[in-house]
């Protein structure tokens, strides 16, 4: 081997990373181009640049209660998984039982089942519910949230789960024998130092939620659509910079998300 | 386990781990299986055509599904799609992954950001990327004719080749992600031995790299696999109308159809294809990897 042929082959893999990581960007680089179009027919090269499109989608009804919607919608989920999914990390970890490794992948199963799957066994469950309840399930806002709530609760466990594991469990003890009871201990000792796994699995729930399409298109109701649905059906008629400004609002809100993250726990390690 | 900690099972908190445990499993089974479960039995239900979904335990729905050219060819188009793109994601992803699991640079976070971010912004946000690139009169095709290359505009949307740029887009940063997690975890020292041992970057990848790599190429394979085979959004807006894929058919079967018992059907041939590939690639491969 030759030091030459190290070179080369240095120069082959940086091309085609950046090849990659270029084809992985482009689409984000286009749509945010369009959003600052000053004519309305995505041609090229644009004609020139004006901010009115921001102004427009703000007359978009479906784009204003969609983003409105999803809001509420991951706000609500991640809460609830929250709820759910801290005390189930708290248990994987630290207890040892039986068929713990089959409750692991069942509460991270919901991540790797696909959507349309999720979506249609949701669909036809709602529509048991509320045959058996009476209850109008199907399109509503509870029932939106329930299955926003299920694919929030693997991003959960996975984060606190893997924050867990790196914390050190003599320091619980310590406090145990300093006299503090389990819920203080908890409280002033595990809680703290589990914040970080806490805000990127929210963060990153938040932002499942958020984006969240294919299952979402079998629970929404009449009238009643999420932001990712209302731009779907938008680009199903046409695409124009109104779209690509909505695209860009949503971009640029999850890549904050995603830097405000990064702060916490260092993104490499988690996903 | 020694002496006793805050969650100790010795102290007889068995209970509290289950307290704790619970409510989420609870949520995730009924959530999750038992949708699932409800969706096959509705697969064999039957459908009379004004009389909407009646009770039934027929497997008519799969005999329909497995006689109809069209839907046999939907289901092939899928499979093909989705090898295509997995393959491509797995030649396109694995560079990618080795430099952003070796890389010194202080970006690596903001690198790391770049292929996730996408990722979590959805897919129809990244479609309209393509649709504004690849239409008409598209970036693309505006410059390939400002350079003379081309008179025509190329018809690049609303066919096949639209849908798999889409795809492979849509699933790379998910192949990354999972490669360099894995990459991370072999140490540079055997690749270092590997060219003092003489060997060229090629061999070394060949012979050292993809082997210790091979559970990371496995686990992304799959998963941009699952994810291709189950493909909506891209398929519905590069692919147009006439571009039938399986995601987009269980949709149209429970939205527009109203035909419950014959979408899940498809959702759950879907689903058993998705599987039984998925299982026979991890044999496959376990099988290859365990005799050397």
């Amino acid at each position: 081997m030759t030091l030459d042929e190290r070179f080369w082959g240095r120069v082959a893999l940086k091309s085609v990373a950046s090849l990659s990581l270029g084809f992985i960007l482009l689409p984000l680089v286009f749509v945010s181009w369009l959003a600052f179009f000053k004519q309305e027919i995505p041609s090229f090269p644009p004609e020139g640049y004006s901010l009115q499109w921001f102004e427009a989608v703000t007359r978009q009804k479906n784009f204003v209660n969609g983003f409105k919607l999803s809001i509420q919608v991951g706000v609500m989920a991640t809460a609830i998984g929250l709820l759910l999914g801290v005390p189930a990390s708290l248990a994987l970890v630290r207890y040892q039982f039986l068929a713990k490794g089959a409750l692991n992948t069942l509460l991270l199963a919901p991540l790797v089942v696909p959507g349309v799957v999720l979506g249609t066994s949701l669909y036809v469950f709602q529509i048991e519910t509320e045959i058996a309840t009476g209850l109008p399930f199907l399109g509503s806002f509870w029932g939106l949230v329930a299955g926003h709530t299920l694919v929030v609760i693997p991003w959960i466990v996975r984060l606190v789960t893997a924050n867990l594991e790196g914390t050190d469990r003599t320091i619980e003890e310590a406090a145990q024998n300093l006299g503090a009871n389990p819920w203080v201990t908890f409280y002033r000792v595990t809680l703290p130092a589990i914040r970080p796994g806490i805000v990127a699995g929210a963060l990153f729930g938040f932002v499942t939620s958020f984006g969240n399409l294919e299952m979402s298109l079998f629970l929404v109701g009449p009238g009643r659509t999420t932001l990712p649905i209302a731009i779907l059906q938008y680009l199903e008629w046409k695409i124009d910079p109104t779209v690509a400004a909505a695209s860009v609002i949503q971009i640029v809100l999850i890549g904050v998300a995603m830097l405000i993250t990064d702060r916490y726990v260092k993104l490499s390690r988690v996903v | 386990m020694a002496k006793a900690g805050t969650y100790d099972i010795e102290k007889g908190r068995g209970s509290t781990a289950a307290s704790l445990l619970l409510p989420a499993t609870i949520f995730v089974a009924i959530g999750l299986l038992v949708p699932i479960a409800i969706l096959f039995r509705y697969s064999l239900n039957a459908f009379v055509p004004g009389k909407f979904m009646v009770d039934a335990f027929t497997i008519e729905n799969y005999v329909k599904f497995f006689t109809d050219p069209f839907y046999l060819s939907v289901l092939w188009r899928t499979l093909r799609v989705a090898v295509f793109c997995t393959v491509a994601c797995l030649i396109l992803g694995f560079p990618l992954a080795y430099v952003l699991a070796r890389t010194q640079t202080r970006f690596k976070n903001l690198l790391i950001i770049a292929v996730v971010l996408p990722l979590f912004v959805g897919n129809a946000v990244r479609a309209a990327g393509w649709m504004t690139a690849l239409g008409n009169k598209g970036f693309f095709n505006a410059m390939l004719m400002k350079l003379g290359l081309i008179d025509q505009p190329l018809e690049i949307m609303y066919t096949e080749n639209a849908v798999l740029i889409g795809i492979v887009a849509v699933n790379l940063p998910f192949m990354v992600l999972t490669l360099q997690s894995v990459i991370e975890g072999i140490s540079r020292s055997v690749e270092e031995a590997a060219f003092s041992l003489g060997a060229g970057p090629a061999t070394m990848t060949r012979r050292v790299l993809f082997p210790l790599a091979m559970p990371g190429i496995l686990a992304g394979t799959i998963l941009t696999f699952i994810l291709a085979m189950n493909a909506y959004a891209t398929p519905v807006l590069l692919g147009g109308p006439k571009f039938q894929m399986m995601g987009p058919l269980v949709y149209g079967q429970f939205a527009q159809q109203n035909n419950w018992p014959f979408g899940g059907a498809i959702s759950f041939i879907l689903m058993t294809a998705t599987i039984l590939l998925t299982m026979t690639a991890n044999i496959l491969v376990q099988r290859r990897y365990q005799t050397r």
